[in-house]
This record gives C-alpha cells, structure tokens and sequence, in this order.
C-alpha cells in the first residue's frame, strides 16, 4: 500500500511539474512603434552629445561599460572587468571576446559578418575623438586621459601620445593624468565606444548612413530617411541576443508633442511623452492615466545669480530669493509632471549627491526666513533693493515657471522683479559672458557623478563659472571638488561633496535649485518595459505583448 | 519672348548675389554662435569646431569661399547641426516633399477656390454667394495651426479615415494637403469673385453678349480668362511659398520637408542651412514671378514682351 502510494504520489508530483513548466507560450509582438522628437543630428559615437543621438548609439553599439538604469552604476559591458593600478593612473578593461562588427545590408536584408570588436577599435576610438580634425565636442570629457587635451588643442599633433592602449586584441589600458573614481563611467560612455576604421575610412562622414555602418550593438539599422523615419532591426548574433524579443524598431520623427500624443491615442504609436498641456485630461482619463508613468529623471533646473551684480552680490538676498520660491506649488500648479523639489544641484542617483541624505538640509521654501535675511541685508521688505531682472529663454513653459516665481517673490518677500528673455543662441552667449542678474539654466548627467555637475559647473577656473563665485567659499569650493576628483575613495568624495553643495546652493546661494525633472512617459499595456533611472534607455530589452 | 525670359533669367544673378550677401551679413551679425550650447564647450573644442567649418577665416573669406562653392561646384555647404549631411543633401532629401504637398495644396486651393469664386460672382447677393463667402472667410480666418489639429480630430482620432501624421503613403498627403490648401482656397475664391464681378461690369462682355454668344463662352472665354489675372498673380508668390515648405503644417502633420528649416536653422544658426533656404526660396520666388508675367501674355492679348 505505502509503496504503492508512494508511487502514484510521486507520478503526480513529476506530472505536476511538467504541466506547471508547459505555462502556455507568451504571444509576443516582434515590432514596436517608437519616436524620436527630433532628427538624431548623428549616429556617430564620436560625435553625439543629444540625447536622441546617443539613444541610436546605444541602439547601435556597445560601451566598454554601462550605466545600470535601476542603480545607475557603473556596470561590465563590452569589458568583463577592469583593474586600476594602485596610484590610480592606470585603468585595465578586459573586452568580451564574442563581439563582432556585423553591416546590414537594407537591400537584402542580410547581415554580413565582418570581424571581432577588438581593443584597437577603441584606441582608434579615443584618437579619433581627441584629434582635433574630427572636431568632436565631446573631446572635453576625455581631457583626464593623457595626451588628449595636448592633441585636442594643437599643443601635440602625437595621436600616438594620447594615454590608450591595446595591450592585446582584447585588453585595452587607459592611462589618466589624475586619479578619477569615476573613469569607468566615462570609459563606457559613447563617446568612447569603440568605433570601425574601415567604413569611416571608406565613407567618411557618411559611414553611418544604412548599408554604410558597421555595428556591434543589440540592433542593426536598416532605415534612416532623414527627418521622418529610422527602422533598426534585432541583431540576432548579438552576444544577449537571446533577451532581445522585439525583431523591428520603427522610429517615428514627430516634433510636436500635441501630434505625437495623438498618434499614441491612434495607435500609430507605442510610446510618448505626453504634452503638459494634455497632463490634466490624462490624470482624469481612466484609461490614459493608468497608462501615464513618472519617475525619476537625470536634470535639474535651476536658477543661477551672477554674484557680482549687486544687489545679487549679497549673500543674504541670494539665500532670500531662495528662500522665497514655493517649488511645490510650482510643481503642483504649473508644471503637473510629478517634478521633485530640488535642494541640491546634483540631482538625486548621482554619485556624491546629497539630494537623499538624511543629514541634508538645503534652502527651503521659507517666506519668513526669507523676509528676516532681506531685513538683515538691510532691505526690509525689499526697500531700497536696487532693481533686480530675471533671464530666461524664449519658451512658453520657461516663461510660466518665470512668471510663477516673479509672483512667488512678490507675494512672499515683496520684492517687484522684472523678467526679460531672449531668442535661446543670444541667451546662451548672454549667460555665457556676462550673465544677468538671475538667469535660467539646466544640468543633465553625462555621467552619474558630482564631478560632471559641481566641478564643470561651478568651478572658478575650470569651468565657465557664469555666476562669477569669488572669494573665500569660491576657493574652498575650488579645493573641495578638485580633491573629490582626486581621490579614490567613495566615503571621503561623498564628504567632500556633501561640502561643496553646501556652499554652492546654501552657505553661498550660488544659485537656487528648482526642481529635479521627471520621465514623464505615456506607454500602452502591452509594452513590457523598463524605466531608466540613468538617463538612457535599453529599449532592447522590452517586450511587446501581442495586442 | 525668348530674350525677355534670358533676360529676366540673367537678372536672378545679381538679385541672388544681393540677396546673400545681405542674409550672409545679417546671419552673422546676429549674437550667438553655431556651437553655443546650453553645456558650454571649452574654448579649445569651439576652436576645433570653427577651424573644422572654416569659421576660422575672416568674415569676408568665408562669404568668398561659399559663393565660389556655390557657382563652381554647386556645393552650398555642410549643415551645422547634423554632421555628415550637406545642404544639397537637405534639399535633395527634403524639397521633393515640400514640392509634393505645395503641388497637392495648389491643386485643392484652385480646385476648391475658383469654382466657388465664379459661383459667388455669377450668383451675386444669392444664398450662393453667402454660402460661398461664408466658406472663405472661415478659410481665411483659420490657421493652419488650428485647422490641422481639428482634422486630425476628426479624420484621423474619430473617423479612423488617415494616420494622424508622417509621410510616404498617399493617405498620410490627405490631411496636410487640406490643411495648407483651404486656406489659399478661400483666398482664390475671394480674388476670383471680386475679379469676376468687375469683369463682367466691363464693355467688352456686353458686346461679347450682344454678338449673341453663349453664356458659357463669355464667361469662360472672355470673362474668366481676364478675371484669373490677379489670381494668377497672387499664384506666383503662393507656388514659391508651398513649394518650399510651410513650418507649421510640416510640424503639425510630421512632414520630411523643408519648412522647418527656415526656422531651425536660424535658431541654430546653422550658417549655410539659413543661407541655403533663403537663396532657395528667392530662387522659386523669382522663378515663379515669372511665371505668373508670362501668363499674362496668355490671358491679356494687349500684354506683349520683347
């Protein structure tokens, strides 16, 4: 009896297990309907610093490293691993040996096999980037490898000085001019991936049209008609191409918002951020708002004062207007995207950011505290206060946040301040040289680190230092980011951030952060996604549900 | 006949040469720089960038350099902003659109406008007439900027007649082509009655009617043919415009065209991309002037050009 049932118990159990792994197969659909607001300027790694453009290039290629988007750290990509030798100028990476160099052709739809990605495809990467002949704007960011700056600014016409090497065909070592904690994120970014002499030698500017390009990344491309589509197609060699479900991506180029959003209430579209004017209608629709995501973005906005414009040249009023903005009303009644209040410059997912630590106390909305250090500046209730007038760029929405915080001012602290704005090139030239007295500006990460947003920012001498900061803070702001750059130890460079946004946004009210942007994004139930905490998105890994 | 339009054809040359040599000033005048962004580059990179688009060169190099690029090799320059594309392949890219949608626009406008005009002058002071006029001044009070986004309300989001935007199928041409044209309809229309009412006040339709013609051939023979001269001229200027684009329509519908460009380009100052279009579009302008002169030999007998 008991063997018998021991039996029969057992059958079941095996059967059970075999009909609970036969689940019936996911019916998935291998295209997706996707936009890009604005014609990708280039698809050269070498070349792109817009976002659109370094979407296609992650689409296209692969980095020696990448950002992860849940953590946004630094994660192996196209290298294994890497190494740093102990005075922290060297870095090792290790490269995947299963990484060719495919080139679609559009005609036949067939991909043709050309070779591996190799260490010298970096090297030659990196030289390219930093001669000055290719003209790369992005050159700046690789000025901590040795040599770069020197090639890059004419100083040296020695591409072979440039501090990259291809120790074997797949180990490639960088040699750096400081210590930098940060460098395998800038090793990975796009403006280092490794890149194929052969067709940019054969095409030249052109290599990266369809049937020209060679790529290495998830996907291959397959279409680009200029300003209207680009279609890219799964790479099925791809070395994780067994995670890629979607065969084709169609591109759509649709500018205007207004029209994107209703291409994705037609169906024309998978995907789209919705247009602020719609966010209302969204909110109350039962469909559109369960399909409406927000979550955490990788900018922050902000207003700077030049502090050597009186009455800006006062500490004091500076921390009063800061003071005096009600960014949570702004959020709540002009922007309606879920933006967070930003006490810090770095916005929150950077490294070093003090955006979420507990211990942070930056300026906030705090009428009274504002009144009472206007008082102390010896302008009580903004008497005597010379006129003071805030900049921006020509844009309705930039102008309803300025209009906002005019009247937010006005009724918190009293104080009567004029706006002006202009046409956005002369804006940038104005800020750039002699920036008004508050002036309106962004920061988006290129890579998740304080360096990227304090030190180029900010920095007395390194950076364009708009603001004109001088004195005593300015100096041991100076001292404390060159330090962080430096060192190699997280716990110390987080201190010493914690320290420099100090004086930038509290001690010395540098400037006033607004808010920290959202992704805003409006998907259909059948996408099965991932949202990106780092500023790019892996659009090869979704899936599309059969619909 | 010949010479006339070899001479008018000759006098484009010092009328383009005018034309840039006021945009290439005006372009460069205006503050801003094609590589100030919005993450300032270092003044090294700026110089790596100016030297790579011989910006380095003084003002009235470059301008020399870019007109001989122009008559020598027919080569107006690189684009600023997408590197690898020229301003020849912009327009080879996105000028067959425009012209496709202008054409299409023209062909609504006088579809649509002539026949309303006529019907409105003939049917003067009728329910006709209001109906008519009614129509042309809805078309010319709504913009386009309006006009496109009710279509797609209603064509595209309730009636699931079109896609909502793009191009390349002949229903993505639908909507757009209506947007443009409706609005250069209603003003056909308009001049085409106003036009006609006057013309047919004249002489030479009563003798034409007390010859004993029909109605049919004095109106279309003797009337229209004269009343279509201020059609035909306002048609000249409207062809130029259409045929090299329209901003707004282009934005709304997502067309490949060249109508963003005039505006993009400015704001990117986006040097040859600005001097291009413009040049461009002086170019049709002229071309469609005349045009619309040689018509008038056609339609007028008095006119004659020698």
């Amino acid at each position: 009896m008991s063997k018998r049932f021991t039996l029969v118990l057992v059958v079941l159990m095996v059967l059970a297990a075999v009909l609970s792994a036969c689940k019936p197969a996911e019916k998935l659909v291998t295209t997706i309907n996707l936009n890009f607001a604005t014609e990708p300027p280039t698809m050269d790694p070498g070349l792109s610093t817009d976002t659109t453009s370094v979407d296609c290039v992650n689409m296209l290629f692969m980095g020696l490293s990448r950002l992860d988007i849940e953590t946004v750290e630094t994660k192996p990509y196209l290298a294994t691993e890497w190494s740093v030798s102990a005075d922290g100028l060297v870095w090792t990476f290790k490269m995947r040996k299963d990484v060719f160099w495919w080139r679609w052709d559009p005609a036949t739809q067939k991909a043709e096999k050309k070779r591996p990605v190799v260490a010298g495809d970096i090297v030659y990467a990196v030289r390219r980037v930093a001669n000055p002949e290719t003209a790369s704007d992005y050159a700046y960011v690789d000025y901590i490898i040795k040599g770069v700056q020197a090639v890059n600014t004419g100083e040296s016409t020695d591409l072979e000085s440039v501090g990259v090497r291809a120790v074997d065909d797949y180990t490639v070592e960088f040699t750096l001019t400081q210590p930098a904690g940060y460098f395998a994120a800038i090793a990975g970014m796009w403006t280092n991936n490794p890149v194929p002499r052969e067709p940019i030698e054969q095409f030249g500017d052109k290599w990266t049209e369809p049937g020209n390009i060679w790529t290495c990344g998830p996907t291959y491309l397959d279409v680009w008609e200029h300003e209207n589509k680009v279609v890219m197609k799964k790479n099925p060699n791809w070395f994780d191409a067994k995670n890629v479900f979607i065969e084709t991506y169609n591109w759509a180029i649709v500018n205007d918002d207004a029209t994107a959003m209703a291409m994705y209430e037609n169906g024309e579209l998978d995907v789209t951020p919705p247009p602020l004017s719609d966010m209302d209608r969204i909110k109350a629709d039962p469909t559109l708002s369960k399909e409406l995501y927000i979550g955490p973005g990788t900018c922050t906005y902000y207003y700077g004062f030049n502090t050597s414009k009186p009455p800006l040249d006062n500490v004091k009023v500076r921390q009063a207007l800061s003071h005096g903005i009600d960014r949570q009303k702004l959020i709540d009644t002009v922007l309606k995207g879920g933006q967070k209040v930003a006490t810090t410059f770095a916005c929150p997912g950077v490294f070093g950011t003090p955006a979420e630590d507990p211990n942070w106390k930056g300026i906030e909305f705090d009428p009274a505290k504002g009144k009472a250090l206007l008082a102390e500046a010896g302008y009580p209730d903004g008497k005597g206060l010379a006129e003071i007038t805030l900049m921006f760029n020509t844009s309705a929405g930039h102008q309803r946040i300025a209009e906002f915080i005019q009247q937010s001012w006005k009724e918190n602290l009293g104080l009567d301040i004029k706006l002006a704005n202009q046409e956005w090139a002369v804006y940038l030239k104005t800020v750039n040289t002699d920036a008004p007295q508050i002036y309106r500006m962004g920061w988006c990460l290129d890579y998740p680190d304080e360096n990227n947003w304090v030190l180029e920012n900010f920095h007395t001498t390194k950076s364009l230092n708009n603001p004109k900061w001088s004195g005593a803070n300015a100096v041991e702001f100076d001292r404390l980011t060159e330090e962080a750059a430096l060192s190699n130890d997280p716990a110390k460079r987080k201190e010493l951030y914690f320290k420099a946004e100090q004086l930038l946004t509290v001690t010395d009210a540098v400037i006033a952060p607004i808010y920290y942007y959202t992704s805003v994004v409006m998907t259909k139930p059948y996408v099965e996604r991932t949202y990106s905490k780092a500023g790019h998105q892996e659009f090869w890994y979704w899936k599309v549900q059969a619909h | 006949m010949g010479r006339y339009i070899i001479r008018r054809l000759l006098l484009l040359i010092p009328v383009l040469f005018f034309i840039s040599v006021i945009t290439f000033a005006l372009a460069h005048a205006v503050p801003g720089g094609p590589f100030d962004r919005e993450k300032p580059l270092p003044p090294e990179v700026i110089a790596n960038l100016e030297k790579y688009y011989g910006l380095d060169q003084p003002v009235w190099k470059q301008y020399v350099d870019y007109v001989t690029d122009i008559a020598f090799r027919f080569d107006f320059g690189p684009s600023y902003r997408s590197r690898g594309r020229s301003v020849n392949d912009i327009f080879a890219d996105h000028l067959p659109v425009s012209a496709q949608l202008g054409l299409a626009a023209i062909v609504i406008a006088l579809v649509i406008g002539l026949p309303l005009g006529i019907l409105s002058a003939l049917k003067q002071n009728t329910l006709w007439d209001y109906l008519g006029m009614g129509l042309a001044i809805f078309g010319v009070s709504v913009p386009a900027i309006v006009l496109g986004p009710i279509l797609i309300l209603i064509f595209a989001l309730a009636l699931h007649w079109f896609p909502v935007a793009g191009w390349g199928t002949p229903a993505k041409m639908v909507m757009p082509a209506f947007a443009l044209g409706l609005r250069e309809s209603a003003i056909i229309a308009r001049l085409t009655r106003a036009s006609m009412l006057q013309v047919i006040r004249e002489d030479y339709i009563r003798t034409a009617r007390a010859k004993g013609l029909s109605e049919r051939v004095v109106m279309v023979r003797h009337a229209l043919k004269n009343a279509f001269i201020p059609v035909a001229t306002i048609l000249g200027p409207m062809f130029a415009a259409l045929l090299t684009g329209t901003f707004i329509v282009e934005q709304i519908f997502a067309i490949p065209g060249m109508g963003k460009y005039f505006i993009t380009s400015i704001t990117n100052r986006d040097y040859p991309v600005v001097m291009g279009t413009i040049l461009l579009y002086a170019v049709f302008l002229v071309l469609a002037n005349l045009a619309v002169d040689l018509t008038y030999a056609f339609l007028d007998p008095r006119i004659r050009y020698t």
